[in-house]
């Protein structure tokens, strides 16, 4: 009896010690907690901005969680946390229907499309939307199909099989990869479509993957693969010595992704964005523009539960697009994001100053 | 005291009506958009959400819209079946081992180590799968297996990445094989030594006692266990979401091919089904949630009609 | 078997017989090597590199993106699970009474089997119908008291049913005893039969417990995730645990989130293997056998 008696001792001791260590954060005031769900393409910059953020201001906490854009949408409209972030902006049907919640741009992210072809001693094949979408559909199935060495002169293609890689659950670079080839090709927007998850042909021996670590394995462990991958994996993909394609914008060019590229592709759009900032960055014309871009969005209600939370909101943002503040190139360049044309980051300011 | 603890005890039937009860309200309008085609087309697909809403049977959905589970049933009934036949293997040997071979004194705590399988919680599983199972399997198994099954479609390359099915199964194994263990190891020691001591006295050797004796008399138990592991492991979550590959869609064409299963499709999708501005996707999900529900009752009843007794709680 | 009345078998069957005997053992010893490999492996996995990733800073920091460290993780999983066990325990317990003490008839036999459903019941779908009642439709959003709620519902049978074993193995007599001495229902339950039966009923509620430090699906929509210490609040803050962080962190890229995903799986493992051991240990104390 007596070892069971001191069991149940130590086992409470245990569970209550962690519970009654001093909790640093509630000696002061209870500071505005701000929660942050969804795109886990943005979740590291949020962890990073975060961090600094509540460095510099003692009366916010953020919380930040990866779900993704779907739950970062949803969870914002339903009032559930008080950003929601999504790389894609609301679609024209919830944006009539929810006039209360805005889509701010905080930064911009980009994609690459990447490869795993062994000797090709690090050659950068050149790729367009079209033979994209004949690759996806199943059009194209090897990697010496004629359209690939038209535009690949002298470049030794092998003789096999393409294995396709998506995205299996949703996500913010399938959106901005089929509105890539959406835009640049008409079969491939009445068959397929854009979205953040679509339905993709079935096409043989075809991956699915999770998540942007998901694509990187698959394509390290696949030969003969490819894949989209977001912008921030780039040091991934160096590291496991895969291709990068240059990709064929608007304008017939064929570029690679550089922080150049993608401001020119943001500039070409800076005048055509509207108040509400919904807009699609990809296909943007411009010589030197990089044509798989996209504006990474938050999510915030205008009317905020308390006007201190909505003041902590307007602070924390305003801060993420100072690019003396949090866009500053050290957060940025972190994981491969460029930070919003002024013009733009005025939009975004205003829109935040609407928050209440 | 009598009344108090039966309307406690009232609650139990309670809490499964009001799932059962909620599942079904909340599915009904996707049951309705569904219909059959739910079970019998494949292919997952919230349409374009970009679109202008369309309605379908008086119902809002997204052009393109559609929802069939084939893949799933395809992917949750291969891995399960698959884990049982391996668990069946692995258990009932194992078990003739502990109990037939190894010394009594030992056979409680060797037992109780590999019933610790049970135990360990899904999320480990799958963090070791992603470690460790996965790319060992892949690289140093899957291969010898693809080589040893060149004329069979089902093992020929490519391999992959270690996630999918048959790792999927592997893990699923290890968390159901307790079930039959646990069952089969009381009912062999269940068994008398006069039994033993007959067949061994008429000649037979301690391995056809075994096999042909003492597990004959066994099979309405091990119908029964098989049956309760079963639906575990059509249930389980989180570690097939970690090693399956996640696949949409597809069917596997082979054993290594990624694969989804039901309850790790509605952790994996209920982020896109979210984005679903008409709210089909998130029902259809309740709807695979009832199907899940439905066979966790059904796998019940059958395993009770056959053990005659509950099923361990903890193995 | 060949037929017993022959005196000898010819040389040739025999050595068969035991090739087949030795093969077929080797098997089983096979089958069970690999279950004891399988089980010593994770493990030997989650010691290895947890103790390597833990260290004091792990267990006192809070979580900052997939740094820093967990201790408003492993507040928040004790927080949920006692929550949940404040929640299961008077219940369970009742239920557990009734079906060993008054629980003859359909009733009970129908309680019986749909507790046996529950247990069977996958965890998400209990998650997902948090998510929507209690998150949503309650509008408790992500919250402690959604969290444990669900996990309490995971948790109930369990408790029931290991209740009620625990009280049937407390001798008739004792019983008869009781009443003999002219006490009522109520005085012979709690006063006698429950404290017979105390070590028995808490094993059963421990070993719930570990069950819900150890599950994930069902938090993932209900607890949300928090980098802070859970602060007290029941509904609208959200809490972080453990298990998210192993599920959550070991997909991300950098080497300080796999860190934290193996410290929190030893965590959790220490924690299970220490309380299933021991009340394995106090049960064969207690029952004069194991389970």
């Amino acid at each position: 009896m007596n070892h069971r008696r001191s069991f149940l001792l130590v086992s409470l001791v245990l569970l209550l010690a962690p519970s009654l260590a001093p909790s640093p954060a509630l000696a002061t005031r209870r500071p505005a907690v701000l929660s942050e769900t969804g795109s886990t393409l943005l979740y590291p910059l949020f962890n990073l901005w975060a961090a600094r953020y509540t460095r510099l201001d003692h009366d916010v906490r953020i919380t930040t969680e990866a779900t993704g854009s779907g739950t970062g949408i949803a969870q914002a409209l339903a009032g559930l946390v008080s950003l929601g972030a999504s790389d894609a902006y609301l679609s024209n049907f919830l944006a009539q229907k929810n006039p209360g919640l805005l889509n701010i741009p905080l930064a911009i992210s980009s994609q690459t499309i990447n490869y795993h072809l062994p000797h090709l001693d690090g050659r950068s094949l050149r790729l367009s939307g079209p033979v994209l979408a004949a690759i996806y559909d199943g059009q194209i199935r090897r990697w010496d199909a004629p359209a690939i060495a038209a535009l690949n002169p002298g470049v030794p293609l092998p003789n096999h099989r393409i294995v396709v890689v998506h995205r299996s659950d949703g996500s913010g670079d399938t959106f901005i990869f089929t509105q890539y080839l959406s835009f640049t090709t008409p079969g491939w927007e009445q068959s397929v479509g854009y979205g953040t998850t679509v339905n993709w042909p079935a096409v043989a021996g075809e991956i699915g993957a999770t998540g942007n670590p998901g694509m990187v394995q698959a394509l390290d462990t696949t030969p003969y693969a490819i894949a989209y991958v977001g912008v921030s994996y780039a040091r991934a993909i160096r590291r496991e010595h895969l291709g990068t394609a240059r990709l064929e914008n608007r304008d017939g060019r064929f570029v690679s992704l550089t922080p150049a590229t993608v401001e020119a592709a943001a500039r070409a759009r800076r005048a055509k964005t509207p108040a509400s900032e919904r807009l699609s960055l990809v296909d943007a014309p411009g010589a030197n523009a990089y044509p798989i871009v996209n504006y990474e969005y938050v999510m915030v209600r205008v009317h905020q539960p308390s006007a201190r939370i909505a003041q902590a909101l307007r602070r924390f943002l305003t801060w993420c697009l100072n690019p003396r503040g949090g866009s500053a190139r050290t957060f940025l360049d972190a994981v491969g994001f460029v930070g919003l044309p002024k013009s733009v980051r005025q939009l975004s300011r205003r829109q935040i100053a609407r928050i209440r | 005291m009598r009344r108090l603890t039966a309307t406690a005890a009232a609650t139990v039937p309670l809490i499964l009506a009001v799932i059962t009860g909620f599942l079904v309200f909340y599915a009904a309008r996707a049951i309705r958009f569904n219909g059959l085609a739910f079970f019998t087309t494949n292919g997952w697909s919230i349409g374009n959400q970009y679109a202008n809403p369309i309605h379908v049977h008086g119902i809002l959905a997204m052009p393109g819209m559609h929802f069939g589970i084939v893949f799933l049933l395809v992917g949750t009934l291969a891995s399960a079946f698959l884990a049982l036949l391996f668990a069946f293997a692995l258990g009932i040997g194992a078990t003739l081992f502990l109990t037939e071979i190894v010394p009594t004194r030992l056979t409680r705590p060797l037992s109780t180590f590999v019933e610790l399988l049970a135990a360990i919680p899904s999320v480990v599983y799958g963090l070791w799968g992603i470690v460790f199972l996965a790319p060992f399997l892949a690289r140093h198994v899957y291969p010898l297996v693809a080589r040893l099954g060149e004329a069979v479609p089902f093992l020929a390359r490519p391999i992959g990445a270690g996630y999918g099915l048959l790792t999927s199964a592997l893990i699923l194994t290890l968390m159901i094989v307790p079930f039959i263990t646990a069952i089969l190891r009381d009912a062999l020691l269940a068994v008398g030594p006069e039994l033993r001591e007959a067949a061994i006295s008429l000649g037979a050797t301690r391995f056809e006692v075994a096999t042909r004796v003492l597990l004959r008399g066994q099979g309405r138990t091990l119908i029964g266990a098989g049956i309760l592991a079963l639906g575990r492991a059509l249930g389980e979550t989180m570690a097939v979401l970690m090693v399956s590959g996640n696949a949409l869609n597809t069917l596997p064409e082979r054993i290594y091919s990624p694969i989804s299963t039901m309850a790790a499709f509605i952790a994996a999708q209920l982020d896109s089904a979210l984005g679903d501005q008409t709210g089909l996707a998130v029902r259809s999900l309740a709807e695979i949630a009832l199907v899940l529900l439905a066979i966790s009752i059904l796998t019940n009843i059958l395993s009770r009609l056959l053990l005659r007794t509950s099923p361990p709680l903890r193995v | 078997m060949s037929d017993p009345s022959r005196r000898t078998l010819p040389r040739a069957q025999i050595a068969r017989r035991r090739l087949t005997a030795a093969a077929g053992w080797s098997l089983a010893a096979a089958a069970f090597g690999i279950l004891a490999l399988a089980m010593i492996h994770i493990l030997g996995l989650t010691f290895v590199r947890g103790l390597a990733a833990l260290g004091p800073r792990i267990l006192t920091r809070n979580t900052e993106g997939t740094g820093g460290g967990l201790h408003n993780a492993i507040v928040g999983t004790f927080a949920l699970s006692l929550g949940a066990l404040l929640l299961v325990a008077p219940l369970g317990v009742t239920v557990g009474i009734y079906l060993s003490e008054f629980g003859h008839g359909r009733f009970a036999a129908l309680v019986r089997f749909l507790s046996d459903v529950l247990v069977g019941v996958p965890s998400i779908v209990l998650g997902y119908f948090g998510y929507i009642t209690l998150v949503l439709k309650f509008g408790w959003r992500f919250s402690l008291a959604a969290g444990a709620v669900t996990l309490a519902i995971l948790m109930l049978p369990y408790v029931v049913r290991t209740t009620e074993q625990a009280l049937r193995r407390v001798p008739v007599a004792l019983r008869e005893a009781a009443y003999a001495l002219g006490g009522n229902d109520r005085q012979v339950v709690l006063r006698i039969l429950l404290r017979a039966a105390a070590p028995g009923v808490l094993t059963g509620l421990l070993l719930a417990l570990t069950l819900a430090t150890g599950e994930t699906a069902p938090l993932l929509y209900t607890a949300g995730w928090s980098n802070y210490v859970w602060s007290g609040r029941l509904i609208h803050q959200p809490v972080a645990y453990l298990t998210y962080v192993i599920w959550s962190f070991i997909g991300e890229p950098f080497r300080s989130a796999h860190r934290l995903a193996y410290a929190a799986a030893f965590l959790i493992v220490i924690f299970i293997l220490l309380i299933n051991g021991v009340t394995r240990f106090a049960l064969a104390r207690f029952f004069g056998e194991s389970r």
